[in-house]
């Protein structure tokens, strides 16, 4: 076990380890860590342990990666409940709002879900049992903007604050647990 | 014989530097492509050289779970960008 190449291949290890630490898009990391898997299994190979090697290659690059990419692809949404009836119509006002907000969730990784409900009770009853994470309705028609965005989660709010420009909605933070905050 | 095993690490770190600096999802796949057989390849000859058989079923094992585990890796990747 005093072949010289041993200490050119162990320090692969840590260097896969800190490319995965420092990556920050979710799922860049994801394939890193199964470089990281791959690394991981020379590693055991080379210092003799075989049983190791096949059991790294098998779960760390195969079996978590399959599994935390759904994990990550279902967790990283903001869903979004807007009326049928506001859909029907087909406003580019709409469209534009949320070819916006899909930029700005792109940017944190996230991706943007769009849940229909028939009528406003339906989806103020979503947003109240966190079925939703936000709701898009139809403002009073005197203030110049026409649409009004309640969102339920502060981290959400606070990124749409601050990034979304928009001219064609109002935002406002809902909190859930009381009821008599509605919007 | 080690002179190749020295070869290889030396080849094995140009995808690794392609993995950390490209900012496509594709290139590091195509990156961890890479990786994954040579790291195998790797097992496979440092098997060879230490005739120890044991290690060379896990090498074989892992070249072609890896490719199965690419494939998979990079469906998924595909139908999520889809829908």
């Amino acid at each position: 076990m005093t072949d010289s190449y041993i200490y050119i291949i162990i320090p692969l290890l840590p260097l896969a380890a800190l490319m995965l630490v420092f990556q920050v898009n979710p799922y860049h990391a994801l394939v890193i860590r199964a470089i990281l898997g791959a690394v991981a299994a020379l590693v055991y190979g080379v210092l003799g342990a075989a049983d190791v090697a096949l059991t790294e290659a098998l779960v760390g690059t195969m079996l978590a990666i399959t599994l935390y990419l759904v994990a990550v692809r279902s967790s990283l949404v903001m869903r979004l409940g807007i009326l049928q009836e506001v859909e029907a119509e087909g406003e580019i006002d709409l469209e534009e709002l949320i070819v916006n907000l899909r930029k700005i969730l792109n940017q944190h990784n996230l991706r943007l879900e769009i849940a229909e409900y028939p009528n406003s009770q339906a989806l103020e009853q979503a947003l109240m049992t966190k079925k939703i994470h936000a709701t898009c309705t139809k403002g009073e028609p005197e203030r110049d903007r026409s649409y009004h965005t309640a969102i339920r989660v502060r981290r959400l709010f606070e990124i749409m604050e601050t990034e979304l420009t928009s001219p064609v909605t109002t935002l406002s933070y809902v909190t859930v647990s009381n009821l008599e905050d509605k919007h | 014989m080690n002179f190749i095993l020295i070869a290889m690490i030396l080849a094995l770190l140009i995808p690794i530097y392609e993995a950390w600096q490209d900012n496509s999802i594709w290139q590091k796949m195509l990156a961890f492509a890479s990786i994954a057989t040579k790291t195998s390849i790797m097992i496979l000859v440092i098997s060879v050289l230490r005739d120890d058989w044991w290690i060379g079923v896990v090498a074989v094992i892992i070249l072609s779970v890896g490719n199965a585990g690419l494939m998979l890796l990079a469906h998924l990747i595909k139908r999520f960008n889809e829908v």
